[in-house]
């Protein structure tokens, strides 16, 4: 099990990814606040992550997997518990709410479907995303 | 008022630009200031040539040995272009084989290859390098098709469905890719003199000559305007689009 990351992980690149992240949606960095869901406050579309996570890479010279966030999030959870047709378990809720931690635990309820888990990633989701994929590098 | 396309110092990626028409389209948009990169699969003395030409005539152009059908190989050409000039503005997907034969009589391979390189490779590319002018919300992307995606000729099964493929890239692309300001269009030629229509144009030339209203068949510097104009400011209100450069081609 890989290391737990902190908030001093996170805070050492934030400034770096909430640039990025301004820089891809066109917003202002102030706008991009910690805990904000970039889809549900900032208008952020489909397209716009994969511009955010291609922005990432470059600025942190890493690769990230698409889809990266809910299969690290499903973890060893076999997929069919994880979600039933199109919406999350309580099991999968359960793994959600561990997993991404940084999003408040009252956006993550019953029921959700799959494919509206991106509207719960904050900018620190994607940060935690960065710091696994240097992580993954540096141990490779 | 004078017309100017802006290409000066646009960043340009140009696929298959060795010889043919990729050529005349690398000499062109160098000869207007555009700082380009050609990819070539294989034939190292035509890419010499190309960059003493453009080394004589002080253009901006690099060449990059890159066979489009490996992706990760298109990806790290794309990251290097990128890398230097800080961004990618214009794309031309000129890369194409044919292996006519007729559709019985074709192998395995005359089908996998033309649809790996002419189709596969467009995706390849594209893929790599759409990302950097999503990035930027700019682009332009302008794919070749050919007067076979629409008109097929005998023996062109292959190619025609290459070609019919890249016509529904290219409107499919310029969906996606309109919120973006990124155009994406095709041109496609008719017969032009080059070495890859060489053995159509000696076996059937007289009758092909007979369908084409001009009489006469195209100039690779015909297809380079049509695709200087789609990759110029004038082509801004212009996506979607499969724009014949034929001379007036006939169908049987």
């Amino acid at each position: 099990m890989a290391a737990e990351i902190n908030k001093t992980d996170v805070d050492a690149i934030y400034g770096t990814v909430a640039k990025t992240i301004a820089d891809a949606l066109g917003c202002e960095v102030d706008e991009v606040k910690r805990d904000a869901s970039l889809i549900d406050d900032l208008g952020a579309e489909s397209i716009d992550f994969l511009d955010l996570v291609f922005r990432l890479e470059r600025a942190f010279k890493v690769k990230i997997p698409r889809g990266k966030i809910v299969e690290d999030a499903r973890g060893d959870l076999p997929e069919a518990e994880f979600e039933q047709k199109g919406v999350v378990t309580d099991a999968g809720l359960a793994r959600l709410r561990t997993f991404l931690s940084e999003v408040p635990a009252e956006r993550i309820a019953a029921p959700l479907k799959t494919a509206d888990i991106p509207r719960l990633f904050t900018a620190e989701t994607f940060a935690k995303l960065v710091i696994r994929a240097q992580r993954e590098q540096g141990a490779a | 008022m004078a017309l100017d396309g802006g290409l000066a110092g646009k960043v340009v990626v140009v696929t298959g630009g060795s010889r043919g028409i990729g050529r005349a389209i690398v000499e062109l948009f160098a000869a207007e200031g555009a700082d380009v990169t050609f990819f070539y699969q294989g034939n190292a003395k035509a890419a010499e040539e190309v960059l003493a030409l453009a080394a004589e005539n002080g253009w901006s152009v690099r060449a990059s040995q890159v066979d489009v059908r490996d992706s990760e190989a298109c990806r790290s050409a794309a990251e290097a272009v990128a890398d230097r000039a800080g961004r990618i503005d214009i794309l031309v997907n000129n890369a194409g084989v044919i292996r006519d034969n007729v559709l019985v009589g074709l192998e395995d391979q005359d089908i996998r290859t033309v649809l790996d390189v002419n189709v596969a490779g467009v995706f390849n590319v594209t893929r790599a390098v759409a990302p950097f002018m999503i990035s930027k919300r700019a682009g332009k992307i302008v794919n070749l098709s050919s007067v076979s995606g629409a008109k097929g000729g005998r023996g062109q099964t292959n190619y025609a469905a290459s070609k019919g493929a890249i016509d529904g890239l290219t409107r499919a692309l310029a969906v996606e890719l309109a919120p973006r300001r990124i155009n994406v269009n095709a041109v496609a030629p008719g017969v032009i003199e080059t070495e890859m229509s060489e053995s159509v144009r000696e076996l059937a030339g007289d009758e092909i000559k007979g369908r084409i209203l001009m009489r006469r068949f195209g100039q690779p510097r015909d297809i380079a305007n049509a695709v200087w104009f789609l990759s110029s400011s004038l082509a801004d209100y212009m996506t979607g689009q499969v724009l014949y450069v034929d001379g007036g081609f006939k169908m049987e």
